[in-house]
């Protein structure tokens, strides 16, 4: 089904390409901001961050280009080849890599480029999933349909692990919003927002002891949580048991779940998280406060976006963000770059930019007839919602920090590359929507 | 396929959680900026920008000719920033061999691979203000630019910088104490003194923080320049200095003493040309750690005599003839025993030779004697001296004089005498410098003097001028008198040791015991003193010297401080031209020098005066003379032969010599040639007859 290059640029969604140039483009700005030095005026100087970036960029725009004009059958009868592919690289950096400070999470070639294969591993498993719960005989209410999908993101997931990279790991969680479209029960959107809460209430309540009435003793914070839920669920069996009289097995098994994952919260917070993780999470949830070690980076990066105000310092005015003041200001903090400097008017259109291709992609996704774009469709709107909202809230102090770039805007080649590939694969089979019999 | 209501639920509920999410963030973002704005933007101010000090160059000190003492040198703390975003894993690794093999080779501080395991270490911990080395040379960091890695510069290579002042004395010990040091606020010295005019005027530089809390330049000019410091023009001539400090030295080593000073004051302005402080630190060396001169304030002992001697002759109660017994050299005092140093003593003496002896009983008796109804009157005496008020040096920490008048509460019966002879008492030994001097220079007293002037960048800013304590602290009559008891001290007295043919010395031994603290005069420690000025006739120069705790058996002031005192006397009369002015004129042929001459037989010395036309000064008739030369003139001076006294035969040719002595029974024994230089038995002793007397010869 050959067509001529007019057609492809004609039926791809300008919208999203559009989106996309923006992005890359801002966040171009705002690492050459954020890098600047009168040293290195030179937008060419390929020493700096900035001179590296442009190059990337370029780079992109040629891999977005092959994609564009590759035959679009391959991603979903290649799916699995390609994820097979980008596995295999996460398993052989673990090998192979160069171990920079500490995690063996990239490949360096000929020492000019660095490569991350976990940034290429999430399109790659967002072909698989996609090819597989669009498969004719997997049906996502079937308990072996789900586990296959968890398998699929698990291989990757605990790959980057082992790297160590827990941040990257957690993206795959994104694909439970993707399994959620595809009519997996809502319990366990609800299951995740509960254990949530269960996890940072026993962390806060884990600090506090409770004088027990009428006697000498305390006791820690957290059975007081345990009493709670045990109350929760009596109450819940008094007012349910009417409408259904076997629901009690249920509260019940959720009542002994619920205390178990408390007791073993506390128990993987205290023996099996490091330091600087549980720090990072004290940090978040004010149990700690340190803004000269653990909380430097956030307390830096709230500082330059508070003192941004409301129009910004302007550019290359920012002073918080210059030299390195916040770490990894134009990898992972690069947004308070923006909010320095354009204030919280650019923080909003960032934000707006970002909710914008959001809501875009969604929107295509709907629009497929083919269910394997849609369902990719979904997995690059969950993992760039997952990059967005992380990446932004550790940056104002709403998540820990947890390292994952912000997409298309953060420097980096690998995580720019990896974001316009998983992109443009969904650009490209949108625009071939109307040629797909499905 | 699939329930067309249940698909949008759930699409409008993932649009809604994007919502959530979004609004939560904007909300956040809001908070931030508008709610707390405030509080972070003050919290920005604070820790980005910042006007930094900018210290200004600090002055220099100069000695009298130029000559460096005190200056500020930049030295450099060089950081290292492993994790600079430009170096990458090879380019460390790669350059990581070489630059630690260069790090090792120029401070040979570590091996090399210890930097590289210190390096390495530091990039894998994240450090990004690596500390390398701190107090680095110029010429150091010039060569550590050049290393691998390095040469990339601060933003490639990760090499940083800072520079400090660092403040050096050329001299390094010489007059350390007096120069002083500014040392974490507190400064010492003239450093401490003059520190207004060194400092200069701070200047101001707005200066961003970065990574590491280095703060670096937002422009690359200060906001405020800083005003360099004044220099300061000290009173301080090198090369006296440096004799004074090794002679000095020559002798505490020589005798293991605990500390000793010496001081060089020009007569006519007070202005000190050496000060020299050494202190005998735990490992057996010596250091200029404390300026005792200035801020020791001890019982000064017979170098206080001088002052008993002016009071009373102020008073009118003495001159040079008043005779006094001194008896077997062992007098009480109110049940408290006084010695004199000589075995036997010095019988009745007059207060001239008393001086010179350095009797203790003598000016014990006279000042008792005259005063005893009256105590204050003497007191008052000292005070209209100015010996009681510190100088009011300008370097901080002077030792306050302490003369206690009558009615003070610890005044006792042998206070009196005990006074008089340096106790009881306690001055330093600036103080008494100062005291001698104001004797060397007719009477009037001027304030040491340490700086000439002030200075920047070449012109004299500000010029001090010698300060007058007081006019005149005795009589002309007085001055006079005690000006001949210095002299006599010299010649025929305690301290015939600094006699020089070339020219004369005056001045007073001392050798007091310390008091070290409850112990009393028990356990005895002694210092050991010589203060006097030359050349006698025309007073230059005074200068003391204090040697504190010498060893036990040798503890005499003229034995222990005077070689100090002639050698820095030498020195400054080799090289000082005032001295030397009427070597000129006979080059020119307008005057003959006046020639030295030996003591002798008077009739004998005159005729040959006549013969060569030497102008000579004949006092008294007398058959023996002493003489001096001054500088159009022969003196002679009686000497005095007593029956039964040995003679003073010093300075006298050999033939005289044993003509006298042999007249007075005694056989003479001789060895050398020329001038009698050393005699084995005292001037003053009672003739043994048949006694053998041993003459030591030029």
């Amino acid at each position: 089904m050959q067509r001529s290059k007019r057609h492809i640029f004609e039926d791809a969604d300008w919208v999203l390409i559009l989106l996309f140039l923006l992005l890359a483009i801002m966040g171009w700005i705002n690492i050459y901001a954020a890098s600047y030095n009168e040293e290195h005026q030179s937008i060419f100087d390929f020493s700096m961050n900035y001179g590296k970036q442009m190059i990337w960029i370029v780079a992109s725009l040629v891999l977005a280009s092959v994609i564009m004009l590759t035959d679009v059958r391959i991603y979903e009868q290649f799916g699995y080849v390609i994820y097979g592919i980008t596995s295999f690289l996460l398993l052989l950096v673990l090998v192979a890599g160069t171990e920079i400070k500490g995690a063996r999470s990239w490949f360096t070639i000929g020492g000019v480029l660095s490569l991350q294969p976990s940034e290429f591993a999430k399109f790659g498993t967002a072909l698989a999933v996609s090819k597989y719960l669009s498969s004719l005989n997997v049906k996502i209410t079937d308990l072996q349909s789900r586990l296959t999908t968890i398998l699929l993101l698990a291989i990757p997931g605990v790959l980057i692990t082992l790297q160590p990279d827990p941040g990257s790991t957690l993206v795959y969680v994104s694909f439970v919003f993707v399994m959620y479209r595809e009519g997996m029960s809502g319990n366990v959107l609800l299951l995740g927002l509960i254990t949530a809460v269960l996890f940072i209430v026993t962390l806060i309540l884990k600090q506090t002891s409770v004088g027990i009435p009428f006697t000498d003793f305390e006791m820690n914070g957290k059975f007081m949580l345990v009493l709670t839920i045990l109350i929760i669920t009596g109450v819940a069996w008094f007012v349910m048991k009417s409408y259904n009289k076997k629901i009690w097995s249920t509260l019940l098994i959720g009542a002994i779940v619920s205390i178990g994952f408390v007791m073993s919260v506390d128990y993987v917070f205290d023996n099996v998280f490091k330091d600087r993780h549980r720090n990072r999470i004290n940090e978040l949830l004010g149990i700690i406060s340190d803004p000269t070690g653990t909380g430097y980076n956030q307390h830096q990066s709230k500082i330059a976006i508070g003192s941004g105000g409301f129009s910004g310092k302007g550019f290359l005015q920012g002073t918080q963000t210059k030299f390195d003041f916040v770490p990894e200001q134009s990898t992972d903090f690069i947004f308070c770059t923006v909010g320095e400097e354009w204030g919280f008017i650019g923080s909003f259109l960032v934000i707006f930019l970002f909710v914008f291709l959001l809501v875009r992609i969604i929107f295509i996704a709907e629009r497929q007839r083919s269910k394997f774009s849609r369902i990719y469709g979904y997995s690059v709107a969950s993992i760039l919602f997952f990059h967005f909202t992380i990446n932004v809230a550790m940056t104002i102090g709403l998540a820990p920090v947890i390292g994952i770039p912000l997409p298309f805007f953060s420097y980096g080649g690998s995580s720019l590359w990896g974001f316009t590939i998983l992109l443009f694969i969904f650009i490209k089979l949108d625009s071939e929507r109307k040629y797909v019999l499905h | 396929m699939e329930d067309k209501g249940s698909i949008l639920k759930r699409t409008y509920f993932l649009y809604m959680m994007l919502g959530v999410f979004a609004v939560a963030i904007l909300f956040k973002v809001f908070q931030i900026v508008f709610v707390q704005g405030e509080q972070w933007r003050e919290k920005a101010e604070n820790l980005t920008i910042q006007y930094r000090t900018i210290d200004a160059v600090r002055g220099n000190i100069y000695a009298l000719d130029g000559s460096l003492l005190a200056t500020s040198v930049p030295i450099y703390e060089v950081r290292f920033d492993p994790n600079a975003e430009a170096i990458s894993d090879e380019i460390f690794n790669q350059n990581l061999d070489t630059l630690s093999q260069c790090l090792s080779k120029l401070f040979k501080d570590k091996s090399k691979l210890a930097y590289k395991q210190e390096l390495t270490h530091a990039r894998n911990k994240g450090e990004r203000y690596h500390l390398i080395r701190r107090n680095v040379k110029y010429t150091d960091l010039k060569k550590m630019r050049e290393f691998p890695l390095f040469n990339r510069g601060r933003y490639k290579g990760g090499f940083l910088y800072v520079q400090q002042n660092k403040r050096q004395k050329p001299f390094r010990v010489l007059a350390a104490r007096t120069i002083g040091y500014d040392r974490d606020g507190s400064a010492v010295g003239l450093e401490g003194a003059y520190d207004a005019d060194l400092r200069g005027v701070s200047g101001k530089r707005l200066m961003k923080k970065i990574a590491g809390g280095v703060w670096m330049p937002v422009s690359s000019e200060n906001e405020v320049e800083p005003e360099d410091g004044s220099d300061l023009v000290t009173t301080i001539d090198v090369n006296i200095q440096d004799v004074a400090e090794s002679a000095l030295l020559k002798q505490v080593q020589k005798h293991g003493a605990a500390n000793g000073c010496v001081v060089l004051m020009e007569v006519a302005t007070g202005e000190i040309r050496a000060i020299a402080n050494l202190q005998r630190g735990e490992d057996g060396r010596y250091y200029e750690s404390y300026n005792y001169a200035i801020g020791a304030s001890t019982e000064p002992g017979s170098t206080f005599k001088l002052a008993s001697y002016m009071a009373a002759m102020e008073d009118g109660f003495i001159d040079l003839d008043y005779k006094i017994e001194t008896g077997n050299g062992k007098y009480e005092f109110y049940g408290t025993r006084m010695f004199d140093s000589k075995e036997g003593g010095y019988g009745t003496i007059t207060v001239k030779e008393a001086f010179a002896v350095s009797s203790n009983i003598a000016v014990a008796k006279i000042i008792d004697k005259f005063y005893k109804s009256d105590p204050q009157k003497f007191i008052d005496r000292l005070y209209s001296m100015r010996l009681n008020e510190p100088l009011g040096v300008e370097i901080a920490g002077e030792g306050k004089p302490f003369i206690k008048s009558a009615n003070d509460p610890s005044w006792s019966g042998i206070s009196l005498p005990w006074i008089s002879h340096g106790y009881e008492v306690s001055m330093t030994p600036l103080q008494i410098l100062t005291l001698y001097n104001a004797v060397a220079n007719d009477g009037k007293m001027v304030k040491p003097m340490f700086v000439k002037g002030v200075q920047k960048h070449g012109k004299t800013v500000q010029e001090f001028e010698p300060v007058v304590l007081k006019d005149r602290i005795a009589s002309k009559e007085t001055i006079s008198k005690v000006k001949e008891m210095l002299e006599e001290v010299v010649k025929n007295g305690t301290a015939t040791n600094l006699r020089d043919a070339n020219f004369h010395i005056a001045g007073k031994t001392g050798t007091a015991q310390i008091a070290k603290g409850k112990l009393g005069y028990d356990k005895v420690a002694y210092q050991a003193s010589f203060c006097g000025y030359f050349p006698a006739e025309d007073p230059k120069y005074t200068c003391i010297v204090v040697v504190n705790a010498p060893s036990k058996n040798v503890y005499y002031g003229n034995v222990v401080a005077g070689p100090i005192f002639k050698e820095i006397a030498d020195k400054v009369y080799s090289t000082s031209i005032d001295f030397h002015e009427e070597l000129k004129e006979q080059k020119d042929g307008e005057e003959l020098r006046t020639p030295v001459s030996k003591s002798g037989f008077a009739p004998d010395l005159a005729e040959v005066f006549q013969d060569i036309d030497v102008k000579y000064i004949q006092k008294n008739q007398a058959e023996w003379v002493l003489t001096q030369t001054s500088p159009d003139s022969v003196d002679m001076l009686p000497a005095t032969i007593r029956e039964n006294l040995v003679p003073n035969v010093r300075g006298m040719a050999v033939e005289d010599a044993v003509y006298l002595l042999e007249n007075m029974g005694l056989k003479v024994r001789i060895d050398g040639k020329g001038v009698v230089k050393y005699q084995s038995i005292q001037p003053g002793e009672r003739v043994i007859k048949g006694g053998t007397i041993k003459l030591q010869l030029t």
